[in-house]
């Protein structure tokens, strides 16, 4: 069930998504965490940060719409209370970072990197709901110069979470892979709202949200495609509305090499675990050995069958 | 139980051993996908076996959205997710408490009959410590709902032992206007509790928070802020808190409390709230 993304290996693909299983610790009762193939705790940032007003979050259909703003205590407090809670987990812990401005995620990759216990950092240039960070994930050219310069100030292999709420995200996703990606994590949330219109307001405090949660999957999946068929090199961490070993199934078989579950664990708190148990008879049905045998074997349905394996016993020809 | 308001039964033992009053269970109303979410309901009341073992909770809840109708409409036999027991609960009673009012707005009641009997020492909850003697004497629940039509487990309290205090918006039951305006008028003509708790909407508890202080009567408020997760992780719930050292920060509701003391609670929430 191992897994490579650039210099990143990981006992599995299955991950949990940044902003969704708090600072780990709140999960060790529901989910096995060291049997996890990675952990990325809630995004930290330079400062601590408020976040935004309640409410913060509303259901949609077959959704969840979130505004929480970053609220976290910030990356003094991160290194000196969580850092060392994450490190006697016996799995990759991948930290989530966001920076108002590259010298930020540049001086925040630097601190981290001298730290002992990560495996890797996960750059978040793309919450819908702070004043920069989206604006940093949909320039191409800021994209590739601050992926390049957080990638010469670190050692850690580094993943580029990026934003589907760009016209083509192939073209993000190549900006991080010249800026020195080792994968880019696909997707982020989408920008939505919610309308009570009796009172003729949005029902979230930030008036927009981020959606996740089941109704982006396809959404999700089609942009794992895209990115696949236009960069096959890149390696690609597929997110959005992952609940089941069949949407993990989903997404491996669309181009991405490993997956995170995200708004699930709110509805299901043992969903990674489950999803984890359940992913190994789903990748045998497919005659695979490896995770990497499956990884972007999607074809167009304009595109023919492969040749079929032969089914004849093998001949002995000399 | 009364107007759009019911109670449930899940079979859950091991929760049900674990779970004090106060405490909260998040159930998914579906095993599919829409509704999404679990709801937060708060522990009604924990039932024992025959040989007195705890094998389930009851829920009262009203139906307020697309969850809880789908929740009205669970038939014997269904399996729904469910966790907990989550929060914090209530404690103890505190050293020398004696007469306690409970304050409730709504569907704010439901913590409250086990709350009662726990503390009166008609039953255990939880794992931990209990009560110990001497218990608290009397508790009286000040209950205030729009219209009659809402009261629900009245027989619940009664059956504790619990004196029960009505308001109603209309004037069909008991005191006609706010439940804290009866408590106010009550302990105006000299009837004093040593504490108070209190659950319900905000500006009932707000108001409950002003007549603790200017009484300078202790009181814990239980919270109801809108959760997504319940453990912690989604950071929807979270309420502004004052610290021992007059800071205030922004705390999850679902882990911190709900239940928190009044004296700590502000209610203006975030950036202006922590400074920043």
């Amino acid at each position: 069930m191992g897994v490579r993304l650039g210099r990143l290996k990981l006992a599995n693909p299955v991950l949990v998504a940044s902003g969704t299983f708090g600072y780990i610790r709140e999960l060790a009762a529901y989910v096995p965490l060291d049997r996890l193939g990675g952990l990325i705790p809630k995004t930290i940032t330079p400062r601590p940060r408020a976040g935004n007003p309640t409410p913060r979050t509303v259901e949609t259909p077959c959704g969840l719409l979130n505004a929480i703003g970053l609220d976290n205590d910030g990356i003094d407090h991160f290194i000196a209370h969580h850092l060392p809670y994450l490190r006697t987990i016996r799995t990759a812990v991948i930290a989530n970072i966001a920076g108002e401005d590259e010298d930020q995620f540049v001086a925040m990759a630097e601190r981290l990197s001298a730290e002992p216990g990560l495996a890797a950092l996960e750059l978040n240039i793309s919450c819908p709901n702070v004043t920069h960070g989206l604006d940093l994930g949909v320039d191409p050219t800021i994209v590739r110069r601050l992926v390049g310069r957080v990638r010469r100030a670190s050692d850690l292999p580094i993943i580029a979470k990026l934003t589907p709420n760009v016209t083509d995200v192939t073209v993000i996703a190549a900006a991080a892979a010249e800026g020195g990606a080792d994968a880019v994590s696909l997707v982020n949330t989408f920008k939505g709202m919610a309308v009570d219109w009796r009172r003729r307001r949005p029902i979230l405090a930030n008036d927009i949200g981020g959606l996740s949660g089941p109704a982006i999957k396809p959404l999700a999946l089609r942009m794992v495609w895209e990115v696949q068929r236009a960069l096959p090199n890149l390696p690609i961490i597929g997110i959005g509305g992952i609940w089941t070993a069949d949407d993990a199934m989903e997404f491996l078989v669309a181009g991405a090499s490993a997956i995170q579950v995200g708004t699930a664990t709110f509805a299901d708190p043992g969903a990674a675990g489950r999803l984890l148990e359940q992913l190994p008879a789903k990748i045998a049905e497919l005659h695979v050995s490896r995770v990497s045998d499956l990884v972007g074997t999607l074809r167009s349905n304009r595109e023919p069958d492969p040749v079929p394996p032969s089914v004849e016993p093998s001949r002995r020809i000399s | 139980m009364a107007q759009d308001t019911y109670r449930i039964r899940l079979e859950a033992p091991g929760l049900a051993a674990r779970i004090r009053p106060g405490q909260f269970v998040m159930v998914r109303p579906t095993l599919g996908l829409d509704p999404l979410l679990g709801r937060p309901f708060a522990l009604y009341e924990v039932v024992r076996g025959e040989g007195g073992e705890p094998w389930a909770i009851d829920l009262a809840y009203l139906v307020m959205g697309r969850g809880t109708a789908r929740l009205a409409g669970a038939r014997s036999g269904d399996r729904l997710p469910l966790w907990g027991p989550l929060g914090n609960g209530f404690g103890l009673p505190r050293a020398g408490v004696r007469r306690v009012a409970m304050v409730a707005g709504g569907i704010g009641q439901t913590p409250f009959v086990a709350l009662a009997r726990w503390w009166m020492g008609q039953e255990r909850y939880g794992l931990g410590p209990q009560p110990g003697e001497p218990w608290v004497e009397a508790v009286r629940l000040y209950y205030g709902v729009r219209t009659a039509g809402y009261l629900a487990g009245l027989e619940d309290f009664e059956a504790a032992g619990v004196e029960v205090r009505l308001a109603t918006n209309d004037g069909s039951a008991g005191y006609r206007g706010y439940v804290t305006e009866l408590l106010e008028r009550d302990l105006e003509s000299g009837w004093r509790p040593d504490h108070l708790v209190g659950c319900g909407p905000e500006p009932m508890l707000r108001a409950l928070q002003g007549v603790a202080g200017r009484l300078g009567l202790s009181c814990d408020l239980s919270l109801e802020n809108h959760m997504a997760c319940g453990f912690g992780a989604c950071f929807s719930c979270v309420a502004p808190i004052r610290a021992e050292d007059g800071t205030v920060d922004l705390k999850r509701v679902c882990v911190e409390g709900p239940v928190f003391d009044a004296a700590r609670v502000e209610w203006e929430s975030g950036e202006a709230a922590r400074g920043l």
